[in-house]
């Protein structure tokens, strides 16, 4: 096994105050993303 | 008045149905047919299969919802399609054949002026001999009975570790075109912190096996990705949490036989392997359903609705992957032939894979086919069944409503291990799905601030949430048509 996520790291990934912040900038990052919208590649039909 | 008809009750079929029931007056028939009891949110099947939550949780009856709601419901699933009629019969139908009740193995011409075809993919077992969810000590999670059997082979497991037993995990693809690596990457966390929290985690060797060229694929190509501050490969990002985690890979695996705790595999080196284990979880390849159709004189015109899927606006001419388009994937999901016929979700026909197509060195294909996940699929019926909805008010069809998956985003929230203060998951966007390397050809063909990758607890909220807001939305509670797809 390699550690590869410091302690630190580890730390802010599953600190619950961190997170419940992460937690609102990525529903609201990925409502962006999801919901910004959609539609065609093609310019002619 | 105008009849709707929808296959299928999975995740497509249901968000075409609640939305042309919500938007349409009640003198338009909406009509489900789809042989499923109950309606399942399937990207929870994870946790069932790792006993923490129960599969009740994630399905309801769809028999009660339906009639409240004014959807007419045949429990009964397609057999073939006849978008013409035939001799006795002028209007289009389907023929489909009850599977429960009554009317069960009786057979009906369901005639409709609208189709959609949302009968997602057939799982196709039978593609790998031996691999039987449930035999063989390989698993599946793609059902929520097959997640429950899972449940009960990894616990069977994980009690002979406690009793001092070392074991073998394997969990990835079972084929050498399977897709889905999302699913079976959930599931793989999942199951390397439930052995944690059963403190067997040092007795088991547990290896990620997969058709992917390189870890991170996903069907997708990879990824180039936001981490943090850092711009990251999809690759480095798995590689990092399969090192942290103690999990070992094996990639551009075909997966060709099982056998009782053996996968046999071919690699791109053209060298076949085995592989053995005590527990595997295993996707299989996805298949269409084998439909047959004919037209009004009863001739064979399978071809012009299926490629295996079904056959949309997509632009299907065989080209090297050099040449693939953003362009080729279709926008309307609508047959060229029977313009009244679409195919939302995983039922439509991909004009080609996502990822680089690769041979083995003896020829055989190893790659994985394109994933189709839950929100492409809820975006793709819904614009269907607003296409539909515009076309029965105008009088006149109308295709104003486009999504192509080169143009749309989607969120892949992968549960690493449940729990609300030990959870964890890895969120991962991306836009668009399909590469476009003509407006993003420095970034691999995608949007970096829009394709995004981040790892912690609220990832595992995040999951839990959207449990709770699909699962309220599929049941059409209140205001439930605010949700986006
Ligand atoms: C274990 C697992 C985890 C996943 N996790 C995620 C995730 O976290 N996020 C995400 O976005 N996606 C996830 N997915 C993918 C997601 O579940 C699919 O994209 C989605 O279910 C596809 O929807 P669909 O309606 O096209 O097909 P399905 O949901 O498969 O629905 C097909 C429907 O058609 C019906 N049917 C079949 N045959 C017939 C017939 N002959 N006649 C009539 N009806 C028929 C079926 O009974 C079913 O109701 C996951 C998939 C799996 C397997």
């Amino acid at each position: 096994m390699t550690q590869r996520i410091s302690k630190y790291q580890r730390f802010k990934m599953m600190n619950p105050i961190i997170q419940f912040f992460k937690f609102i900038y990525l529903s609201i990052k990925i409502m962006i993303v999801v919901a910004g919208g959609h539609g065609g590649t093609r310019k002619v039909n | 008045m105008s009849k709707i008809v929808i296959l299928g009750a999975g995740i497509s079929g249901h968000v075409a149905a609640s939305h042309l029931r919500r938007k349409l007056s009640k003198e338009h028939e909406v009509i489900v047919v789809s042989p499923n009891t109950n309606y399942q949110w399937i990207p929870s099947n994870i946790w069932v299969g790792i006993g923490r939550m129960k599969s009740e949780k994630i399905l309801f009856p769809l028999a009660p919802l339906y009639k409240k709601k004014g959807i007419g419901y045949k429990q009964a699933k397609a057999l073939s399609f006849y978008p013409e009629g035939d001799k006795d019969e002028q209007k289009p139908y389907v023929l489909a054949e009850y599977v429960t009740g009554e009317k069960q193995g009786q057979r009906e011409k369901v005639t409709y002026d609208y189709l959609i075809n949302a009968t997602g993919p057939k799982l196709n077992f039978e593609a790998t001999e031996g691999l039987i969810p449930g035999k063989n000590k390989t698993y599946s999670v793609c059902t929520y009975t097959h997640a429950d059997h899972a449940w009960e082979g990894l616990n069977e497991v994980i009690q002979q570790m406690k009793a001092g037993k070392k074991a073998k995990i394997l969990i990835g693809t079972g084929h050498a075109k399977s897709t889905c690596q999302g699913a079976a990457f959930e599931y793989i966390l999942n199951v390397e912190q439930e052995l944690r929290k059963h403190n067997v985690r040092d007795m088991a060797e547990v290896t990620w096996i997969s058709n992917e060229y390189r870890l991170g694929d996903f069907g997708m190509d990879g990824m180039l990705m936001s981490y943090g501050s850092m711009t990251m490969k999809s690759s480095e990002m798995v590689e990092m949490i399969f090192e942290d985690r103690d999990i070992k890979w094996i990639l551009g695996a075909g997966v060709n036989k099982i056998e009782d705790g053996i996968a046999y595999y071919e690699n791109l080196e053209g060298e076949h392997k085995s592989e053995t284990y005590d527990f595997a979880m295993l996707i299989p390849s996805f298949s269409g359903h084998g439909f047959k159709a004919y037209d009004k004189n009863e001739n064979d015109i399978t071809e012009k609705l299926f490629k295996g899927f079904m056959v949309v606006d997509a632009d299907y001419t065989p080209k090297p992957y050099e040449e693939w388009s953003v362009k080729d994937w279709p926008e309307t999901y609508q047959n060229p032939t029977y313009k009244n016929i679409f195919a939302p979700g995983i039922a439509f026909a991909p004009p080609h894979t996502i990822s680089k197509p690769r041979k083995s060195k003896s020829g055989t294909d190893i790659f994985p086919a394109p994933p189709r996940t839950g929100m492409p699929s809820g975006i793709t019926a819904k614009l269907v069944a607003d296409n539909i909805i515009d076309s029965i008010k105008n009088g006149k069809e109308s295709l104003k409503h486009k999504g192509s998956m080169g143009n749309m985003g989607a969120a892949c929230i992968a549960s690493a291990g449940f729990g609300m203060t030990s959870g964890s998951g890895v969120s991962i966007t991306t836009f668009p799905i399909v590469p476009d390397y003509e407006k993003y050809p420095k970034t691999q063909g995608r949007q970096l601030g829009k394709t995004f990758g981040e790892i912690g607890l609220a990832g595992h909220w995040l999951k839990l949430a959207l449990h709770h807001a699909f699962i309220y939305k599929a049941k059409m509670r209140p205001f439930w048509w605010l949700i986006p797809e």
